[in-house]
C-alpha cells in the first residue's frame, strides 16, 4: 500500500512554545487516519503544515510520494479540506458556494454540475440550495462547509474537527458520509478530541500531545498496549464495609477503587471477570444493586500513557 | 478558471449591500453637502443682482449725483438700484429690508447700513462704491491745490477708465473654484475604494480567515484570483462614481462637457484606489483591522498632500519635492482635473493617466508575488 502522507521528524515552534516536537507520522492511501489529542496538542497544526499554509522549522513532508509546497497544484488538486471553521461566502447561497469551490478544481461545466448536485445530496442540503448561509442552523452550515470541501471528488481528505458544536443528528450524518466518502475510495485524515468519533470512524489512530506523537495503532492495538482491560463497576449499599483487599485477591484484578456507593475493580486479562465479582459478594451475602462491565476505551490509553484526560 | 473566478467575484461584490452602499453614500452625502453649503456664495458669483439702495438728498452734490445716474442705468453694468425718499421714509424702508442701505447726497458722501444686514454682501458693495468715490474725489480735489490746468484731463481719464490688460480665455473648461470640490470628493472617494479591496484580499489569506484558507488550498493561480477580485471591484467602483457624477450633474454642478475624459479620470482613479488596497492587504503579518488603519493614514496623507484637505502644500511640494506630485495618486487624479479644464491639449492628462495605470500593473503583480508562494508563520 502506498502512503498518501509522509511526515517526517517535523518541528514547528510558535516563538517559545514547541507545538510540534520530532513529530513523524505515515497515512497509508485508502485510510481513516485519526489523530487524536487534547486541544493544543497539535493537531491543527500538524495539517496545517502538511498542508503547506504554516511554515516549519525543520522536518520533511511527502503528499502522495511527493514534497508539499504552497504551489504544488498537482498534489492540491486531489486534496480536499473540512475545517474547524466555517469557510463560506456570507453573499453567496448553499448552490453557488459548493459550485464555486468545486469550480477552483473542476473546469468542465457539465462534470461540476454532477459533482455539485452529488455533494448537496451527499450532506442531505437538498432543500437548502437557495439559503444563505446565514439562513442555515449550526449543523447545517457544519455540513456545508464538508460539501465545499469535498464536491471536487478528492483523494485525499482532511477533517479538522468537523463536528464541533453539531446536534447529534447531524454528527451521525457527517461520521456516515465520512465513511461512505472512505469507501469509496478517499483516504481521510480526521483530527478530533472526542474519542468515541475516532474509534467509530478510524482505521488507525495516532494519540499526539504536547506536539508528540504518544501512541500509534489500530484502537485494538492502542488498547492492549495498557494493562486494564475491563473495568467492574458494583453498586453496593456500605461501600465501607468492603475488604477491598480480598477482592484484590480475586484472578486478574489488578486494582480496585471506592467511589460513594460504588466500587471500580480494574482487570487485566482474563475471561469471566464479571461472573466471579458477583460470585464474590453472593459467597459473603452481599447485598448488592446494578453490576456492569466496561472495555478501556481510548481515554483510559490516553490516561495510563499521559497521566491526564483526553478532555481536560 | 478566471472566468469562473471573476463570475463568483462580481456575484460576491454585487452582493455586498454594506461595501456598495458606502461606496454610493460617501461621496453622493459629501457632494449633497457642498451643494447646499456653498452653492449659493457661487451662484450668486455667477448672477449678480442690482443693490436696491435708497438716496436721501440732504444738500445739492453735482459729481456724485452723477455717479449715482451712472451706476443706476438699467442694464448689464447696473449695480444700484436707487429709491429717492425723505431720511424717514429711506430709514423706515431699510428697517423693512426693503433697501440694503441709504446714501446721503450731501457736500461729503454718506453711507447707513443696517446694523444686521440682510446681505452682508450688499452692504459691502455699496461701500466699496462709496470708497471708491471718496478716494477719486479727493484726487480731483489734490489735482486742483496742486495744479488747476490738469484737472480737466484728469476727469477725462477717470470716465475714460482704460484697462491695461485683457483677459484670454484659452480653454474651454469649467475652471470654477466650485467644481474643483467635487473634483476632490472623486479623488478621494476614488482612493477610499482600497477598503473594499483589503476585505476582499482578506479573504484569499490564510492567516487572516477561514475563507481564505479554503481557497489558499485550491490549485490555482494567485495572480489569476487577484485579477479576478479586481476586475470584479474596478467595475462596481466604476460604475458607482459614474453614477455618483450623473447624480452630481443632475444637482447642477457644471462638469463642462469633457465628461468621457472625465469617466477616464474616474476610472483609472479606481484602479489605483483598489489596487493600493490590495497591496496593503497582502502585507502577511497586519490584521485586518491594521490594514484598515494604514489604509486610512495613507488616503488622508495623500489627500492632504495633493491639497484636497487644505490648499497650499501641493504647491510647497511643487517647489521642493516636485517628484512626489509625479506619484502621489491623489495629487495625479486632482492634477488630471485641473489638466483637463485648463489646457486645450491632453499631453498632461494622458501623461497622469499613464503614470496612474502603470503603477496599478506594478501594485498587482507586487500582491501576486506576496501571496503566490505564501507559507504563514501562524494561522
Amino acid at each position: 500500500m502506498n502512503n498518501a502522507i509522509e511526515v517526517k521528524n517535523l518541528v514547528k515552534r510558535y516563538k517559545e512554545i514547541l507545538a510540534l516536537d520530532h513529530f513523524s507520522l505515515q497515512v497509508e492511501e485508502g485510510e481513516i487516519f485519526g489523530l487524536l489529542g487534547p486541544n493544543g496538542s497539535g493537531k491543527t497544526t500538524t495539517i496545517n503544515c502538511i498542508l503547506s499554509l504554516l511554515s516549519f522549522d525543520k522536518g520533511e513532508i511527502k503528499v502522495f510520494g511527493k514534497e508539499m509546497r504552497p504551489d504544488s497544484y498537482d498534489i492540491k488538486k486531489d486534496i480536499g479540506v473540512v475545517m474547524q471553521n466555517v469557510a463560506v461566502f456570507d453573499e453567496l447561497t448553499v448552490y453557488e458556494n459548493v459550485d464555486y469551490f468545486c469550480g477552483l478544481y473542476i473546469k468542465d461545466k457539465e462534470t461540476r454540475k454532477k459533482y455539485v448536485k452529488e455533494a448537496i445530496e451527499f450532506v442531505g442540503l437538498e432543500d437548502y440550495t437557495k439559503f444563505l448561509p446565514k439562513k442555515l442552523s449550526g449543523g447545517l452550515l457544519r455540513r456545508l462547509n464538508i460539501a465545499c470541501g469535498i464536491a471536487h471528488k478528492p483523494k485525499l481528505i482532511f477533517f479538522d474537527e468537523p463536528t464541533v458544536a453539531v446536534d447529534p443528528q447531524s454528527r451521525n450524518k457527517i461520521l456516515e458520509g465520512i465513511k461512505e466518502l472512505n469507501r469509496n475510495g478517499a483516504t481521510i485524515v480526521y483530527t478530533s478530541h472526542y474519542m468515541e468519533e475516532v474509534e467509530q470512524l478510524c482505521s488507525k489512530i495516532l494519540i499526539m500531545d504536547g506536539g508528540k506523537n504518544v501512541a500509534i495503532g489500530t484502537k485494538e492495538e492502542l488498547k492492549k498496549m495498557i494493562k486494564n482491560t475491563e473495568t467492574i463497576t458494583v453498586e453496593v449499599a456500605d461501600v465501607d464495609s468492603i475488604n477491598t483487599e480480598e477482592i484484590k485477591e480475586l484472578p486478574h484484578v489488578y486494582a480496585i477503587k471506592k467511589d460513594e456507593k460504588k466500587l471500580i475493580i480494574n482487570c487485566s486479562g482474563g475471561k469471566h471477570n464479571v461472573v466471579r465479582v458477583i460470585d464474590y459478594f453472593q459467597d459473603r451475602n452481599i447485598s448488592i444493586g446494578s453490576v456492569y462491565s466496561e472495555q478501556p476505551t481510548l481515554n483510559d490509553v490516553f490516561l495510563e500513557i499521559t497521566g491526564k484526560e483526553l478532555r481536560d | 478558471m478566471f472566468i469562473h473566478n471573476f463570475k463568483y467575484a462580481m456575484k460576491t461584490m454585487l452582493k455586498n449591500k454594506t461595501t456598495l452602499i458606502w461606496t454610493f453614500l460617501f461621496p453622493m452625502a459629501l457632494g449633497t453637502f457642498m451643494y447646499f453649503a456653498f452653492g449659493d456664495i457661487f451662484e450668486k458669483d455667477a448672477v449678480f443682482n442690482a443693490v436696491p439702495v435708497a438716496v436721501v438728498e440732504v444738500n445739492e452734490n453735482e459729481n456724485l449725483e452723477a455717479v449715482i445716474k451712472e451706476l443706476e442705468k438699467e442694464g448689464e453694468e447696473q449695480l444700484l438700484k436707487t429709491t429717492y425718499l425723505s431720511e424717514e421714509e429711506a430709514k423706515k424702508a431699510m428697517d423693512e429690508e426693503k433697501v440694503d442701505g441709504i446714501i446721503y447726497i450731501d457736500a461729503e458722501v454718506k453711507l447707513a447700513v443696517p446694523t444686521n444686514p440682510s446681505s452682508a454682501y450688499n452692504t459691502t458693495i455699496l461701500k466699496a462704491i462709496l470708497d471708491e468715490y471718496k478716494r477719486q474725489e479727493k484726487m480731483i480735489t489734490d489735482i486742483a491745490t496742486v495744479n488747476p490746468s490738469a484737472v480737466d484731463d484728469a476727469i477725462k481719464n477717470i470716465q475714460s477708465e482704460k484697462i491695461f490688460y485683457t483677459e484670454k480665455i484659452t480653454s474651454n473648461g469649467n475652471q470654477d473654484a466650485y467644481t474643483n470640490y467635487f473634483y476632490a470628493i472623486f479623488a478621494m472617494s476614488c482612493l477610499f475604494a482600497s477598503f473594499g479591496s483589503i476585505e476582499k484580499i482578506g479573504k484569499m489569506q490564510a492567516n487572516v480567515s477561514a475563507l481564505g484558507m479554503r481557497r489558499s488550498l485550491s490549485p490555482n493561480s494567485r495572480f489569476v484570483t487577484i485579477v479576478a477580485e479586481f476586475l470584479s471591484i474596478l467595475i462596481s467602483q466604476f460604475v458607482m462614481e459614474a453614477i455618483v457624477l450623473l447624480y452630481f450633474t443632475v444637482l447642477g454642478v457644471d462638469f463642462g462637457s469633457k465628461y468621457l475624459q472625465i469617466l477616464g479620470i474616474l476610472f483609472f482613479g479606481s484602479c489605483i484606489g483598489i489596487s493600493i488596497g490590495i497591496i496593503i492587504g497582502s502585507i502577511p503579518k497586519l490584521s485586518e483591522n491594521g490594514k484598515q488603519g494604514i489604509c486610512i493614514i495613507i488616503g488622508m496623507v495623500l489627500s492632504i498632500m495633493a491639497d484636497l484637505v487644505a490648499v497650499g502644500i501641493k504647491y510647497a511640494i511643487e517647489c521642493n519635492m516636485p517628484i512626489i506630485n509625479r506619484i502621489n495618486p491623489a495629487a495625479l487624479i486632482v492634477d488630471s482635473f485641473y489638466a483637463l479644464n485648463i489646457y486645450d491639449t491632453y499631453d498632461r492628462y494622458i501623461r497622469n493617466m499613464a503614470t496612474l495605470g502603470t503603477m496599478t500593473v506594478v501594485l498587482i503583480v507586487i500582491s501576486a508575488l506576496i501571496l503566490r508562494r505564501n507559507k504563514y508563520a501562524s494561522v
